[in-house]
């Protein structure tokens, strides 16, 4: 029974291995690929929803900004609250009724459609994850004179890309599976060989078993990886201390500070001590 | 002559129907080691808040060099970064370590280059004994070393006036010490500074102004000598026996 199963996922192997080996580097790429781009929209919504807007703001900012708000809100409710599978089958059969034009390529389409999916998801994970960094790390940015780009930049999203690095790993799993519905607009991925294959040699549970197995190998490994590049991102666990006296020496007290700073004591102007 | 660096004229401020801050005026001249002091509530850290323009004031202006930072027309990043700001929170960004909290300022707000950044970000950290810690982060050293290091920060930025909120509140009192050496040594050197604290011995013997508060107005204010031995108000007074004594 046993040896039964074995030989036939072997055969199936054997004659077509390659045609699944490509069907799971398509679904990598395009997991990867529109994971990447769900999040760079996801943050950019993120920076883009949390810009503050006193009441003493002009009224064309505060117009501009709420306008945005609407559009955003809007996005992730659609793209959040419809299956995939349709968005798919309506941007790709939709375009030629709006623009006239199709979409020749079905990479183009496929890349599209499971970005702005994941994005719509992710504007809500980075939104999340702004909420819950301490104010202060806001407030410190601001005292030492930052703008909103560069607090959100070099202080706000990095922390947050730590705190939400879950999130993303949730979003990157969800999509090696997900892409699967895409064999609906004839995208080939790891499952549309399923299909195909099944269909052409009528080894049905065999091949579903080989997909099982692939599948789940997949997103054994994105786990790892990401448990891996989550340890990174929180730092070492331990520091050196660095010698001072060779950083007195680097820090060139005598070529620095600048003229006229207040302890610049080689300075003509200096005026430590007298008063 | 002393040039005024900062003047507050007439600041209110209210949270809703609350009032704050209620016509405060007040001067600092260049070098001035002001401490502002008074019971909790009464306004003191608002008021700082709002010089640094966290707070959006509900009406007065503050000048800057003669010029009101509160209308649109004032760049306020840079006005930010020539008034540093020292939080009882210490603020310090997480996600970096000790060198790069003292340098990320300077270049992206200052344009400084990279090597010319870390060298004064790594002077200002030897002047508040931090330098040996470049490599850590902030949840790896004390509240001290922390708010040395936010010093430094503040320090890195080269500002003309330095704001602290309240430096030594959140500290052990152990810790106290190291930090108020620091500013001790900033008033030294001829820093303005602007100091929210209740450290009354830091108020007494480090400052050359004390501004004493009460329900957000400025009770009493002058040189520390008269407010600590002869204050004129009765809530000075009052406000000065509670705190002394205990």
């Amino acid at each position: 029974m046993f040896t039964q199963l074995l030989s036939d996922i072997g055969g199936l192997w054997e004659k077509y291995g390659t045609v699944y080996l490509t069907g799971i580097a398509n679904t990598l790429i395009l997991a990867i690929t529109a994971t990447l781009i769900g999040c760079i929209i996801g943050f950019f919504c993120g920076i883009l929803q949390t810009i503050p807007c006193g009441p003493n703001e002009n009224i064309v900012k505060r117009v501009l900004l709420k306008l945005i708000r609407i559009i955003i809100r809007a996005y992730v409710e659609i793209f959040r609250g419809t299956p995939m599978i349709l968005q798919a089958v309506f941007i790709y059969y939709g375009m030629p009724y709006f623009f006239g034009v199709s979409f020749k390529d079905i990479w183009t389409v496929s890349i599209i459609v499971v970005s702005v999916n994941t994005g719509a998801y992710m504007a809500e994970s980075v939104r999340g994850g702004i909420m819950s960094i301490d104010p202060g790390q806001f407030e410190g940015a601001k005292a030492i004179g930052m703008n909103h780009w560069q607090t959100m930049l070099y202080v706000i999203l990095p922390q947050t890309l730590r705190n939400i690095m879950p999130q993303i790993g949730n979003n990157y799993i969800i999509n090696v599976k997900d892409t699967s519905v895409m064999f609906i607009i004839g995208f080939s991925d790891f499952f549309a060989v399923h299909k195909m294959v099944s269909g052409a040699v009528f080894k049905y549970f065999p091949s579903a078993f080989l997909e099982m197995f692939g599948y789940l190998c997949l997103t054994l490994l994105a786990s790892f990886l990401l448990r891996k590049f989550e340890k990174k991102l929180a730092g070492k666990s331990n520091y050196e201390l660095v010698n001072a006296d060779q950083l007195v020496m680097a820090a060139g007290t005598y070529s620095y500070p600048a003229d006229g700073s207040p302890f610049d004591e080689t300075s003509k102007d200096y005026k430590g001590e007298a008063k | 002559m002393s040039e005024h660096i900062l003047e507050v004229r007439h600041l209110s401020k209210a949270f809703g129907s609350h009032a704050v801050l209620k016509d405060i005026d007040f001067t600092v001249d260049k070098g001035d080691v002001t401490s502002i002091i008074g019971a909790s509530g009464s306004g003191k850290s608002t008021l700082l808040r709002c010089i640094n323009l966290l707070e959006t004031l509900t009406t007065g202006e503050i000048l800057f060099h003669g010029q009101d930072v509160t209308k649109g027309n004032i760049n306020q990043s840079s006005y930010r970064a020539k008034v540093g700001m020292v939080f009882q929170s210490f603020n310090l960004f997480s996600n970096m370590t000790v060198l790069a909290n003292c340098m990320i300022g300077q270049q992206k707000v200052s344009g400084i280059p990279k090597e010319e950044a870390r060298k004064r970000a790594i002077y200002y950290l030897n002047k508040v004994g931090m330098a040996p810690y470049i490599n850590a982060r902030p949840d790896q050293i004390s509240g001290g070393q922390k708010q040395r290091v936010a010093i430094a920060r503040a320090l890195s930025m080269e500002p003309e006036v330095l704001l602290f909120d309240e430096p030594t509140s959140a500290l052990d009192p152990e810790m106290v010490g190291e930090v108020l050496d620091v500013m001790k040594s900033l008033a030294k050197d001829r820093m303005t500074m602007l100091v929210v604290t209740h450290e009354m011995s830091f108020a007494r013997d480090v400052s050359n102004h004390v501004v004493y508060m009460a329900d957000g107005v400025i009770e009493e204010a002058g040189p520390p000598s008269v407010i600590f031995t002869n204050p004129q108000s009765q809530r000075t007074r009052d406000f000065l026996k509670r705190i002394l004594d205990t």
